[in-house]
């Protein structure tokens, strides 16, 4: 390549640094200096403050002051997925919960996780996180039973832990559950589909295997028909309320008091 | 015929029978949305359809389509091997295998994340790693298209690379940079989450590397439609390329400004700051550059095709123009379907308009048609062209041929307008199912229909695609074997070509301070002060 | 040309926008802990919904899998809004037909949107981002009322009018 030649490429490539250079300047100096310092005076925000939020250093807009929240905190339920909760369960002991559950749960729910009667929910191969959940809501007075509260005062969060997996790690048989004859098709519907017209999702959205929905969503087959109409109408009709935002007690309170019945006959009976 | 024609032909088989399917799911998708009463439709169903269609489509089709047709350039225009052809069979394979693990997964059902993936939604780790071998495959294709310039510019000290080539090794080295942004998310994020080795994601850090891959990766398909607009249309209308250097300095030109504008796909996203967004829609402007180069240039040259075969008159040169030919007529229907499409791209980069038509149908609208058009249309138009050289056959008549890019070009305009309007009025995206029997809603369901019905036509012309392409491999009708693979010459030639426009040294170099400059922050921010992690939803197992 | 020109004028809007009427993209950057949201003061639910707090109206919503809390607010035409939305779990998004009110709502992170309402109706705010299999159905609904028929509570608070 002749020197005139390498002159020429050496000039262009030059000018090319030179043109994306200057861009470059125009597009940040109005990014990151004018536009916040025009926004800032005009919202009373002071030019430092503006600039570092065009940045992202600091949170909130260069052109509007950020409200100030007075509110307190009025938790529906005291347990959140933190790591180190979801660590805790994770590495729980099911050998100790077995003995706390011998102690304590076994009269009603029985050693194999069925249950005593048709009301009292069925715990073998229950969520273990949904488990460790109502257990701690009971403990907290989240939520309220006249014989759950009292079973579970002075049950540290490592024995609920124990006892969540152990009972979670039980074979999910069918012994002793009612046995729907019939399955209507729309309530199998809402269960698939939801109702868009309602804002319904689909159950099977939170309570279907490997669907990624909330942590603490229990497993709905194979449960007592009794139990989950009782627990719907209590979303239903606000006596229970310890779902993280409105979760249940949005849906239970859009479904009709028949698809309430209908919903319980479908999962009690599925699971065969 | 190429030596390595069996590599080629594998490689955009793959990709236009992957295509085939996909496109069966696509409609089927449009059907699902509409108020007609689709089988099978169950938001279940029909996310994991979703997944699919999008994986297929924006990383298996076009990441194959793109490296055959770079292995079929590398040795036309250079004339010489591919080198390292056991790597690219090698590569090949990993390609498919990684496929076969991705899309097994999602119909599984076990990574119903869509193909944006969006932690903390977590799908099964072989769905990700199944995308980690497509991209591996893919970068030993940009690693060969490189060392294919370089020892030919070796063996020839001075000479300009020839374009067709230029344009190829601009889109690997792009493809080289864009793909680090998934690469990273997908193994220092997505998949520790997927394994169980991390309970929580840092879901702003991946959106961000997720945004640095998403824009770049739509110029990484377009960049073939872009290099047959400059080297195989100007040649099909019979006419010269009005400026070789144009098409240079286009290509060079779409490799800095692509990688670095990714922000503008968070214009709406809380964890990034005004004054980014505002410098990204500044730059993001500069891209409309080189397309305006290409326009103008191809118009130009075509314009020299006209006149050469007798048009005369301000515009009536258009109708000198060999229309029937296939290449031809797809680059005439890819322009107007640019124009709609890059209209609306104009209409995004403003995040001003942008907040009007964020994740609504518009957005999906918009790269149907820029994407499924504009460049999909020269894809098959590509394959037309060079098919004849790869199986040693012609075909007697390009009337179907014909008669599929137009379906093609009718399906794309009838599916994607309504689609805009309807996106513009609010229509939100990827659901499965809309209450049309709310008022507000309701007028959307006719037009909904309008474009199940371009869907019918855009599936119906994916099967004639196929169909044409294996017509060709059976012995020919009439006409005689396809003479050597010609490009486009320059009107004006050019002994000499500043050594900017023959290499890339100097474009990295710039890409890199853009990036530093428009992403070092951005993605910083989260090493310094990371995002409350959130717990990853693994959308897999029991539970 | 016409392309370039549009390009611009493009360019020139946005400054103009950003300079003389000083609207930007929502960003906010506040990041807040997705995982004990429904511990803190400012989202617990109680104090979500429509409020009027030294005279500003101030809109909170929690978004989450798969529904909107409240799924209906009131708000007032012609007045400066500020809508705050979080979420406990995945990525969501919002926009309100009809407005220019869209935003990403990302968890670990507090969206904020100042906006004016200049239309009265009801309007509707779906979530516009893959949330889950319950995504079609998460939606929510805007009243936009003329200023004479918004009474905030004695607390600030306003909720929508029965359907």
């Amino acid at each position: 390549m002749s020197d005139d030649a390498a002159t020429r490429d050496t000039a262009l490539r030059m000018r090319t640094w030179l043109v994306v250079g200057t861009l470059l300047l125009v597009g940040a100096l109005l990014a990151f200096i004018i536009i916040p310092l025009v926004q800032g005076r005009a919202a009373g925000i002071d030019g430092f403050t503006a600039i570092c939020r065009a940045f992202g250093i600091l949170p909130g807009s260069p052109a509007h002051p950020t409200p100030v929240s007075r509110a307190t905190p009025q938790p529906v339920t005291q347990v959140a997925w933190t790591v180190a909760t979801l660590a805790a369960i994770e590495g729980a002991d099911p050998k100790h919960g077995a003995e706390v559950a011998q102690e304590r749960c076994v009269v009603c729910h029985l050693p194999d996780g069925s249950s005593a009667g048709p009301t009292i929910p069925r715990m073998a191969g229950q969520s273990w996180f949904a488990i460790y959940k109502q257990l701690h809501d009971f403990r907290s007075g989240s939520r309220t039973n006249e014989i759950m509260s009292a079973q579970v005062t002075g049950l540290d969060d490592r024995s609920i832990a124990d006892v969540a997996v152990y009972y979670g790690h039980l074979e999910r048989g069918s012994s002793d559950l009612q046995n729907p004859s019939f399955v209507p098709s729309e309530v199998e519907n809402l269960v698939v589909n939801g109702d868009v017209a309602r804002g319904l999702p689909p159950c099977i959205a939170c309570h279907g295997a490997g669907v990624g929905g909330p942590i603490e969503v229990p497993t709905l087959t194979d449960q007592h028909q009794d139990y989950l109409q009782a627990q719907l109408e209590a979303f239903a009709n606000g006596q229970r309320h310890n779902d993280i935002y409105h979760r249940m007690r949005g849906v239970a309170s859009r479904l009709t008091p028949r698809e309430i019945q209908l919903l319980a006959i479908y999962y009690a009976g599925i699971g065969r | 015929m190429p030596r390595n024609k069996q590599l080629v032909l594998a490689h955009l088989w793959f990709s236009f029978l992957i295509f085939a399917a996909a496109a069966t799911l696509g409609a089927w998708q449009m059907w699902v949305r509409s108020p007609l009463h689709a089988p099978f439709s169950n938001p279940q169903t029909y996310f994991i359809s979703v997944t699919a269609h999008g994986t297929s489509m924006a990383y298996v089709m076009s990441t194959f389509f793109i490296m055959g047709f770079g292995y079929y350039v590398a040795e036309t225009a250079l004339g010489r091997a591919v080198p390292g052809l056991i790597l690219a069979w090698g590569a090949f394979v990993v390609g498919v295998a990684g496929t076969v693990m991705a899309l097994a997964t999602v119909l599984a059902g076990r990574a119903t994340v869509l193909y944006t993936f969006y932690p903390p939604l977590t799908g099964d780790a072989t769905y990700y790693i199944g995308l980690v071998l497509v991209v591996a495959a893919s970068w030993v294709w940009c690693v060969l298209m490189i060392v294919a310039m370089l020892q030919w510019k070796r063996a020839n000290p001075g000479q300009p690379v020839p374009l067709v080539h230029f344009g190829t090794v601009a889109n690997a080295c792009m493809w080289l940079w864009t793909t680090a942004g998934v690469a990273a998310e997908l193994l220092f994020q997505v998949i520790p989450a997927s394994l169980g080795w991390t309970d929580t994601v840092d879901a702003g850090l991946a959106r961000t590397l997720f945004s640095w891959t998403l824009h770049a990766i739509v110029y990484f398909w377009l960049f073939p439609a872009y290099i047959a607009f400059y080297t195989l249309s100007p040649q099909a209308a019979g006419g010269r390329l009005y400026s070789d250097t144009m098409g240079r300095l286009s290509f060079a030109l779409l490799l800095i400004y692509s990688v670095p504008v990714g922000i503008h796909h968070l214009f709406m996203d809380p964890e990034q700051s005004t004054g980014f967004k505002y410098l990204v829609s500044f730059l993001t402007a500069l891209v409309t550059i080189p397309t305006l180069l290409t326009i103008f240039t191809i118009s130009a040259s075509f314009e020299i095709a006209g006149r050469l075969r007798g048009g005369t008159g301000r515009l009536g040169w258009l109708r000198a123009i060999p229309w029937d030919r296939p290449m031809v007529l797809a680059t005439g229907l890819s322009f107007i379907m640019l124009w709609f499409g890059g209209g609306g791209g104009l209409v995004n980069m403003s995040y001003g308009m942008n907040a009007l038509i964020h994740n609504t149908s518009w957005v999906t609208a918009h790269f149907h048609l820029i994407f499924g058009g504009t460049t999909v249309i020269m894809y098959f138009a590509i394959a037309y062209e060079i098919w004849p050289r790869l199986t040693g056959r012609v075909v007697g008549s390009v009337v179907w041929q014909r008669r599929q890019l137009w379906l093609w070009f009718i399906g794309m305009m009838v599916t994607t307008l309504p689609w805009h309007w309807l996106g513009l009025n609010g229509q939100w995206r990827r659901v499965a199912h809309f209450d049309y029997s709310d008022p507000v809603l309701a007028w959307w369901g006719p037009w909904v229909v309008v474009s199940v019905l371009g869907g019918l036509m855009l599936l119906t012309s994916a099967y004639m695609f196929v169909w044409n392409l294996a017509s060709l491999h059976i012995p020919a009708v009439t006409g005689s074997a396809p003479g050597p693979q010609r490009y486009a010459t320059s009107l004006y030639p050019t002994p000499h070509v500043p050594a900017v426009l023959n290499g890339f040294r100097t474009w990295n170099l710039v890409l890199l301070v853009l990036m530093l400059l428009a992403y070092g922050w951005p993605i910083a921010q989260f090493l310094v002060t990371p995002s409350p992690g959130a717990v990853a939803h693994r959308m897999f197992g029991t539970g | 040309m016409v392309v370039a020109g549009s390009v611009a004028l493009i360019v020139a809007a946005t400054l103009f926008s950003a300079l003389a009427l000083h609207r930007n993209p929502p960003s906010n950057l506040e990041r807040i802990d997705p995982k004990t949201l429904h511990l803190t003061g400012e989202f617990t639910e109680g104090n979500l919904g429509t409020a009027v707090e030294d005279g500003h109206v101030v809109v909170r919503i929690v978004m989450t899998q798969f529904v909107f809390v409240p799924s209906c607010v009131i708000v007032p035409e012609n007045q400066p809004v500020t809508l705050r939305l979080s979420t406990p779990d995945v990525i969501h998004g919002i926009l309100v037909t009809g407005t220019n009110v869209n935003t990403m709502v990302v968890p670990g992170y507090v969206s904020q949107v100042h906006t004016v309402f200049r239309t009265t109706g009801d309007l509707l705010m779906p979530c516009h981002e893959f949330c889950g299999l319950g995504h079609s159905q998460m939606l929510a609904r805007v009243q936009v009322v003329p200023t004479e028929q918004f009474h905030p509570d004695a607390q600030g608070r306003a909720s929508c009018a029965a359907q």
